[in-house]
């Protein structure tokens, strides 16, 4: 670590000295040879050296590094560009043909890694892309190398956008924090700046300060400042993960909601339509991966309705089958439903085999928003809309369209709605096929979290029983509320119980809250409660 | 009395007998490898059958006579077969590979220091056996006071059930519990002084089970022909009305709860020394779900049915997952939907309802030797 | 008197159809096949990963059958599905042994399905080969464990990243079993020992199939940006693997801040997830499909033609049952009878090539000799071997490391005890 941290401090002196000087060859060769000797240390220092040449190559060489397409061999170091053509790296000329034999990748590993990125950070702080100069900043926050100043004085003259000026002066702050002989003075401005940052990396670097006695009091109390301050952000991250994990309940329960909340089945196969529609995700992924692969973006959306399509379908199928044979019934439904659920999961198992398969992130997907002191991933904000969304349009379908009446019109009085001239038996698979469906759907947003294998249904079984039941049976908004109260309840008892004993005291809780309330939360009043 | 000992009991009662002596006649006597010898691999196997038909039984008292569907009472059985359990790992004394003569081998394993105050005294057989019926039954109390003053049912009642079981699950799978965690107990070496795994034992075992099996039989068979059982019928059928005539139902209920959580229990004492192992995925929720299962097969509130539903069940399972390894989630599940949709009876049902029909024909005027074709 | 006929009749026709279930995949087969039993859960919440392991043996064993066989009989795999159920592993290994006659078993993953079918192994004095890694703390007469013991694992993962990544703060996340307790022990008692701070470690427990990892994963994060380098090691257990590397990706846990050393994630794991943003965590093992040799290759090779699938994947567990297969062969062979007493005398000191390029001997205390391999996660769900021992770690049945152990061997060619006491010297523990 010394001895990369020393040659990088020289390399970058030599670098400001000579930033338009010409580039010297003999040293951005020596430094190419490293790299052909399939060694961590020798790419390290070649790193170090190829970056402090100078070479007009050297961005190019590096950056090849980083996305795997640099290769050497034999004395050899070429780049290879996105599109698979070559250029030898020594003297930037083309190579025709297809790459040599001999050549392999130059490997990295995390050390190498983290050498390409503090290179990177100081070679493109002049970037003309505002992007790049904002990875370098951070870059150079992270690596808080004090020979890294100079050049950092001179981006921040020049510097016009206003996030990236903030970052590069944190870190300034953060590297006259930790580098020896600064004065007191520059010291406590630093922690000053690092104050406003205000998050957890200012407070790792506000925490380790040593030295002069005023300077170590400053520090403490910013840091006792952020502290405060990021409790209060901690609670509220807690809320938001609950709120996250609520969207995930709700998502998994939410079809329950329909089959067992309003129909009355106790649809044990529940768990597998949900899986059903994550396989389906799996499935139009893989065909876009090989038939178009520039619809990846898209392919959630494209897997949605199908999964819809796919899970409606059996369950209509089991429906008409199986289950329309059994109302009036609902024990039995339990058992009938329990066996298809074995049914299905080895169904699964035999196609698509036992093992987890790969549902993929877009991009889209990835990466977090930063939003004050909370950080919100993508993913999860996407869930969360997702559930919403669902709910949204599951109430919708059931107050305003002509299915929703009459699904509420059966399930409240089947002989009635029957001699209204409803036809009982389509409605009853439909309603089964809409709750199946809606958990196939539920089953797409949940392959972007969990594993995507036969007993995927199975790890929400019975949190989605839980749902429904604590919210009340056949009422949408107890199921909405009551996944809430469960999710936020669970992460907020989390930080101080632990996951399982957490869990624990909130089914204990569930169980005590039947008590005093043995119809759920929001219980359906009048006649049809005793039915 | 003369109530209780019905056609189907006297079956059921000779049935078990039989196995009681036959088994042990067919292990011990018979020579090996003559055609009436019953392997060693088999008693076991059988007992845990014999366990489990306990078991269902339990589940088919509740359920089948009183309308209480209960989706936890794996917990009752995992519970006993637990008090078992821990009076077994007492047992072996300072035979673990550590050679602790207090602690079992997964203290040790975790560094404790001495025995925690609720494994006390399980050394004692008595009172291990007095713990194999008093934990079930003060939790099914506790739970059932609770459930039932608040006249939570149906569903509502299956689901927290289902909630009690899932909770003890998670509970005993922290090893911080003091239970072994996910591996439990297990490597029982003795009971009463004999060893567990000797051929004799497990034939003792076996008898025991099938002792165990008639006694609940006859006890279930004595509530539900009782005046007892009667208002237990009543309140399967029609909860409200019988509390408008004057019934406490909670109390009905509660007390019949508790004594099938005993019973659990019971067939949980007689499973784990013949498995070998008690862990806390007998407390999984699916289990539960399987033990209904059984009932619903071989027909719900007959109690023969729940003995039959178990051992047909189970026998299926251990034959399906030798002989269709690949295949048996496919027949055991269908065999699943196949008996709700087209024996909703279950098979005792069933075939009791064909034997009255072709019992029935002959007096329309068939003929008496002509019933063997008339029962095809 | 008919009622009394009747019954026994009844009873009679239950023993029997027991016995007929219990006979007929038995008597179906002709008496020239040495039978081997395969022991691992289709179904249930394992199947995910022990299904790989029975498909490993069946092409093993129809290979060796190519070569003709051992001592000149053909093999005949018997596969039971143990469902993922403790106690029936115990039933079913009592079955193959008892019913099925197997000479010998390859099976088993967790922990405690292994201590489910020990005291059958030992009433029936069977042989059973366990291919996956654990907590060690025991040697049985008819167990040989082909996975790593701890010593062969977490310690050096732990060593390479305290050396070349200069990790001084530790989070020690694992499933609570008793795998993840023990390793953990080990591993606190081995880094306290090297002068870690008890504040600079963190031990974290969760349930089996843990699917909501943010509180976790933030708690590491914050764990993390104490000012010193810090390092996941990760013990947790295959199903929450997967969203617990999808969270890590989503909340930027990159490898180059906190790199996370798994010792339960192999290429079948990561075979489930997009790697790209997990490219840089590690994972310790004894084998890499990535690992460059002429073995490794041609096995790789015939897996996939076995499985007719070009994109199924190789791990380490498959690796210890070719090796624990091709050592029993070995042994069986030496021996000349496939007895099991004859077998566990004769292989002791067996040698057989594994697929890393090195040579693996069965220790008297019934472990083997293994390389120990780091890796990190390539983008491609590969891993990149970064670091490996200089020759063969000896795996250690009792870890040196705690209390309760450090005095205990294990040795069944000389001493013919598993838990001898060297300070006490005797036999059975104390």
């Amino acid at each position: 670590m010394m001895i990369l941290r020393d040659s990088l401090r020289a390399l970058l002196v030599l670098l400001a000295l000579s930033w338009a000087s010409v580039a010297m060859a003999g040293p951005y060769e020596d430094a190419l040879q490293k790299f052909t000797t399939d060694s961590y240390a020798d790419t390290d220092t070649a790193i170090v050296g190829v970056a402090s040449s100078g070479n007009p190559q050297a961005l190019a060489v590096v950056e090849a590094l980083r996305d795997g397409r640099l290769l050497a061999g034999a004395g050899r170091v070429v780049i290879r560009d996105a599109s698979g053509a070559m250029t030898d790296a020594a003297t930037g000329q083309a190579i025709a043909g297809a790459a040599p034999a001999d050549l392999k990748p130059v490997r990295v590993n995390n050390r190498v890694r983290r050498a390409i990125e503090a290179a990177l950070g100081s070679m493109t702080l002049m970037s003309p892309d505002a992007g790049k100069r904002l990875d370098a900043a951070r870059a150079v926050f992270r690596s808080k190398d004090a020979a890294a100043l100079p050049i950092l004085d001179q981006a921040l003259a020049q510097e016009k956008d206003a996030t990236v000026k903030t970052i590069l002066e944190e870190a300034r702050a953060a590297i006259l924090l930790s580098a020896p002989d600064i004065s007191s003075a520059d010291r406590i401005a630093a922690i000053g700046v690092l104050k406003a940052r205000g998050n957890q990396d200012a407070l790792a670097l506000l925490s380790s300060v040593t030295g002069a006695p005023e300077v170590v009091e400053a520090a403490q109390a910013a840091a006792a400042g952020i502290r405060s301050r990021l409790e209060l952000w901690n609670a509220l991250q807690n809320v938001w993960y609950g709120i996250s994990l609520g969207s995930v309940l709700l998502l998994a329960a939410i079809g329950l909601a329909i089959t067992f909340g309003t129909m009355g089945v106790i649809n044990m196969a529940h768990g597998e339509m949900v899986m059903i529609g994550a396989y389906t995700t799996f499935v139009v992924q893989e065909i876009i991966r090989t038939q178009m692969p520039g619809l990846f973006g898209a392919s959630l959306f494209i897997a949605l309705p199908l999964a819809f399509v796919v899970a409606g379908g059996i369950g209509i199928l089991i429906e008409r089958t199986v289950i329309r044979f059994l109302y009036g019934r609902p024990l039995e439904t339990l058992l009938a439903t329990w066996g298809l659920s074995l049914m299905l999961q080895q169904a699964v198992r035999s196609i698509f085999g036992p093992t987890n398969r790969e549902v993929g992130t877009p991009a889209w997907m990835s990466g977090a928003l930063e939003l004050g002191g909370l950080s919100l991933t993508y993913n999860r904000i996407a869930i969360v809309i997702f559930a919403f969304g669902v709910f949204a349009a599951l109430l919708l379908v059931m107050r305003y369209t002509s299915l929703g009446l009459f699904v509420r019109a059966v399930t409240q009085n089947r002989r009635m709605a029957g001699s209204m001239g409803i036809r009982t038996n389509r409605i009853d698979a439909l309603a089964f096929g809409l709750g199946s469906g809606v958990a196939g759907i539920a089953g797409v947003a949940l392959s972007q979290i969990d594993n995507v294998s036969p007993n995927l249904g199975q790890g929400y079984i019975i949190d989605s029983f839980m749902v429904v039941v604590f919210g009340g049976v056949g009422n949408l908004w107890g199921t909405l509320v009551g996944a809430m109260t469960l999710g936020i309840a669970n992460k907020l008892l989390e930080p101080y119980a632990g996951a399982v004993l957490g869990k624990i005291v909130l089914l204990i809780a569930i169980i005590l809250f039947i008590q005093r309330r043995p119809r759920g939360l929001f219980a359906l009043k009048g006649r049809a409660v005793e039915a | 009395m003369s109530q209780v000992f019905d056609r189907r009991t006297i079956v059921v009662l000779v049935l078990l007998a039989a196995a009681a002596i036959l088994v042990p006649a067919m292990n011990m006597l018979a020579a090996p490898g003559s055609a009436f010898h019953l392997s060693d691999h088999l008693v076991p196997l059988l007992g845990k059958y014999l366990a489990f038909a306990l078991l269902a039984l339990s589940v088919d008292l509740v359920w089948g006579y009183c309308g209480i569907l209960s989706l936890g009472h794996g917990a009752f059985f995992a519970l006993g077969g637990y008090a078992m359990g821990m009076y077994l790992m007492r047992q072996i004394g300072a035979r673990g590979v550590y050679a602790n003569p207090t602690l079992p081998d997964f203290m040790v394993f975790l560094n404790w220091k001495e025995l925690p105050w609720f494994w006390y005294g399980f050394d004692w057989f008595p009172f291990a056996m007095l713990m194999v019926l008093l934990v079930p039954g003060l939790l099914a109390f506790v739970f059932g006071w609770f459930a039932f003053r608040s006249r939570v049912t149906g569903v509502y009642l299956s689901i927290i059930t289902q909630a009690m079981t899932f909770a003890l699950m998670l509970a005993f799978f922290r090893n911080d519990m003091g239970f072994g965690g996910n591996n439990g107990l297990t490597d029982f070496k003795d009971i009463l002084g004999f060893p567990i795994q000797a051929a004799s034992t497990r034939v003792v075992l076996f008898v025991a089970s099938a002792v165990a099996l008639a006694g609940g039989y006859l006890l279930c068979r004595w509530i539900v022909t009782s005046k007892l059982g009667k208002v237990l019928v009543a309140v399967r059928d029609a909860e409200s009305r019988t509390r408008f005539l004057g019934y406490r139902v909670e109390h009905y209920k509660l007390a019949v709860f508790t004594l099938s959580a005993m019973l659990a229990g019971v067939a949980g004492a007689l499973y784990v020394p013949q498995v070998g192992i008690i862990n806390p995925g007998e407390f999984a929720p699916a289990n539960s779900i399987e033990v209904v299962i059984w009932v619903a097969v071989g027909g719900r509130g007959t109690l023969a049915g729940a003995i039959l539903g178990a051992l047909v069940v189970n026998a299926g399972k251990t034959w399906f997952t030798g002989a269709l390894p690949e295949l048996w989630l496919f027949a055991l599940g269908g065999l699943f939907v196949f008996v709700t949709l087209l024996m909703p009876k279950g098979i005792l049902g069933t075939a009791e309802e064909w034997w009255e029909r072709a019992r029935r024909k002959p007096k329309a005027g068939v003929a008496p030797d002509a019933l063997p074709s008339a029962a095809e | 008197m008919s009622m009394l006929g009747k019954a026994v009749k009844g009873a009679r026709w239950l023993a029997a159809s027991a016995l007929i279930a219990g006979t007929m995949a038995g008597a179906a087969q002709a008496q020239e096949t040495i039978k081997v039993g395969i022991l691992h859960s289709l179904s249930g919440t394992m199947a995910i990963s022990e299904t790989t392991l029975k498909d490993a043996m069946l092409m093993l064993i129809e290979e060796q059958n190519k070569k003709g066989g051992i001592l000149g009989k053909k093999l005949e795999a018997v596969v039971v599905d143990p469902a993922s159920n403790w106690p029936l592993f115990a039933e079913k290994a009592r079955e193959l042994i008892s019913k099925d006659k197997v000479v010998a078993v390859f099976g088993c993953w967790t922990s405690v399905s292994r201590k489910s079918v020990l005291p059958v192994f030992k009433e029936l004095n069977s042989i059973l080969f366990y291919p996956v890694q654990y907590e060690g703390e025991e040697s049985e007469r008819n167990v040989f464990y082909t996975g790593a013991a701890p010593n062969q694992q977490a310690i050096p993962a732990v060593d390479y990243l305290a050396k070349e990544e200069g990790v001084q703060r530790w989070v020690l996340a694992g499933t609570d079993y008793v795998y993840p307790r023990t390793t953990n022990k080990i591993l606190e008692a081995y880094l306290l020992a090297k002068g870690v701070k008890p504040e600079d470690i963190m031990i974290n427990y969760t349930p089996f199939g843990h699917s909501d990892w943010q509180t976790i994963v933030a708690d590491i994060k914050k764990f993390g940006s104490a000012g010193k380098k810090t390092a996941v090691v990760s013990t947790i257990n295959g199903d929450a693997n997967v969203p617990f590397y999808k969270e890590l990706g989503n909340q930027g846990v990159k490898a180059t801040d906190i790199p996370v050393v798994a010792f339960s994630v192999g290429e079948e794991e990561l075979a489930g997830i997009d790697t790209k943003p997990l490219v840089g965590h590690l994972a310790a093992w004894n084998y890499f499909q990535s690992v460059d040799t002429p073995d490794n290759k041609a096995f790789i090779e015939k897996w996939k033609a076995f499985t007719k699938n070009d994109k199924r994947v190789t791990n380490d567990p498959m690796e210890a049952h070719v090796i624990g297969f091709n050592m029993w062969v070995k042994a069986v062979e030496k021996a000349g009878t496939t007895e099991p007493d004859k077998v566990i005398d004769s292989i002791v000191g067996i040698q057989v090539p594994n697929l890393t390029g090195g040579v693996s001997e069965m220790l008297p205390n019934h472990h083997i000799t293994k390389p120990v391999l780091i890796g990190e996660i390539k983008d491609n769900g590969q891993f990149d071997v970064v670091w490996k021992t200089e020759g063969l770690v000896p795996g250690d049945a009792w870890s040196k490391e705690l209390d309760g152990s450090k005095d205990l061997v294990a040795d069944w060619k000389t001493l013919k005890c598993g838990n001898y006491n060297t300070v006490t010297k005797k036999c059975g523990g104390a």
